[in-house]
């Protein structure tokens, strides 16, 4: 009996990453959240860890609905930021 | 003579040797859904596409988080395994369509811990043609179509969006409706209008409509003839769903079934009326969270007013159920507005005829 792979085999290309930072030293890192409850304590603390290792600033941004992509103004944004830091939480 | 070339299929095939060894091949490789799977050979999936009139390339859509194309070819065979006959696929195919535009919002509700399923509500004389029952049974397995072409919904998503629990399926608890969530509304013995039409389509098509819901929470009420106290069960719970589940309004669907639907339409009363009443009855404080335990994040907004319904075009109502029995079901949102029911008209190919058997 012959049978039919079920699983999508046109996978969707991938998106490429940006260079690492070598240090966060007077960078602009942002943090994007879905604003969920349990995303507070965690990013307040990656927060103080990003100022201590000498990040210039730490700008924040909540998306509206926390299920869907990132806001298209956060978008528009992402070129001001050196880096990111975006997650979920519950 | 014209001759027609039919197009190949594409998707990488395997040898196994028997039924039972394609049961085994597909589960071991996290294809199925647990239960056992007809095996998806290359002409049950081209008669799939034969009788819908797609070719196997046909893009039916393209997620839209993630980006993933959706092809005929690859649905079909995920209906072949959900054990649907070629004329179920233009309705999985319609609702998948559905799924996919951006206010369903596919990803999140497929990803989210909240763990809903995707309910599929059919319409119109396609009900008629595949024997999708709107009666006894309505939200279990009341048909042989209705059971086949949710379970396919479900199966394409483990598929094709990789939707597996543990995968991109992080529910924390799911709901029976994960297998199979489709009905069919009993238009034959209502006066009210198909939700499909309601919902603007064309009179005279057929239609489906998507809603990534919660299980359905039953009520009971047969202790009058008034609608408006019919109603205000539906509304209590409702408002119940509000204040245990979500707070937060959107789209909500009953079903009622046919004792009490008789006493409401016999009334006078449409599915407009309904959802009139619904909307203004069906709504909660945010104080009123304290009673459910959920005190601490009332805060300074106790008088705050939360409508279940953002308007009386949120709820959709359907026609459904048994003859006997004052039952009814509210199936609430998975969470308020932030996906969108889906109602889509089944394509129609006007000069073509299915194939003979």
């Amino acid at each position: 009996m012959r049978v039919l792979d079920p699983t999508n085999e046109m996978k969707a290309t991938g998106v490429v990453l940006a260079p690492r930072l070598a240090s966060f030293e007077g960078k602009t890192i942002a943090i994007i959240t879905n604003a969920k409850e349990g995303t507070k304590g965690y990013f307040t603390h990656l927060d103080r860890l990003l100022r201590e290792a000498g990040a210039a600033d730490v700008v924040w941004r909540e998306k509206s609905n926390y299920s869907a992509p990132m806001d298209a103004h956060i978008v528009q944004e992402l070129t001001n930021w050196h880096a990111v830091f975006t997650g979920v939480g519950d | 003579m014209q001759l027609s070339i039919k197009p190949p299929l594409t998707s990488k095939a395997y040898e196994v040797e028997d039924f039972a060894a394609a049961q085994e091949f597909f589960h071991s490789r996290g294809w199925t859904d647990g239960l056992p799977v007809v095996p998806p050979t290359e002409a049950a999936v081209e008669a799939c596409l034969e009788w819908a009139g797609m070719p196997p390339d046909q893009l039916l859509g393209i997620e839209p988080v993630r980006t993933q194309p959706i092809t005929a070819e690859k649905l079909a065979v995920n209906a072949v395994m959900a054990g649907c006959l070629p004329m179920h696929f233009p309705v999985v195919a319609t609702a998948w369509q559905a799924m996919m535009k951006d206010e369903f919002l596919l990803h999140g509700v497929t990803s989210s811990t909240g763990g809903c399923a995707v309910l599929v509500i059919i319409n119109g004389p396609v009900r008629l043609e595949i024997g999708a029952s709107g009666t006894f049974n309505a939200l279990g397995n009341s048909d042989r179509a209705t059971s086949v072409i949710g379970r396919a919904i479900r199966l394409a998503l483990i598929n094709l969006m990789d939707v597996r629990p543990g995968e991109v399926d992080r529910s924390t608890l799911g709901h029976p409706g994960k297998f199979s969530y489709c009905i069919a509304e009993d238009e034959e013995d209502t006066t009210w209008e198909p939700l499909h039409i309601q919902r603007g389509m064309p009179a005279g098509t057929s239609g489906v409509t998507v809603f990534a819901s919660l299980g359905p929470r039953q009520l009971m009420n047969e202790w009058t003839t008034d609608p408006k106290e019919i109603l205000e069960t539906f509304a209590a719970e409702m408002r119940a769903n509000q204040l245990h589940y979500s707070i937060y309004g959107g789209n909500y669907v009953i079903v009622i079934p046919k004792q009490l639907r008789d006493i409401i339409q016999g009334a006078g009363w449409t599915k407009r009326d309904i959802a009139e009443f619904l909307f203004e009855r069906a709504r909660v404080t945010r104080g009123e969270w304290a009673k459910v335990g959920k005190g601490s994040v009332v805060r300074d907004r106790a008088g705050k007013v939360h409508p279940a319904l953002q308007s009386p075009d949120d709820l959709l109502v359907v026609a459904a159920g048994g003859p006997a029995g004052g039952f009814g079901a509210v199936i609430p949102p998975w969470m308020g507005s932030k996906t969108r029911a889906v109602t889509a008209a089944i394509g129609v190919c006007v000069d073509c005829e299915p194939p003979k058997p």
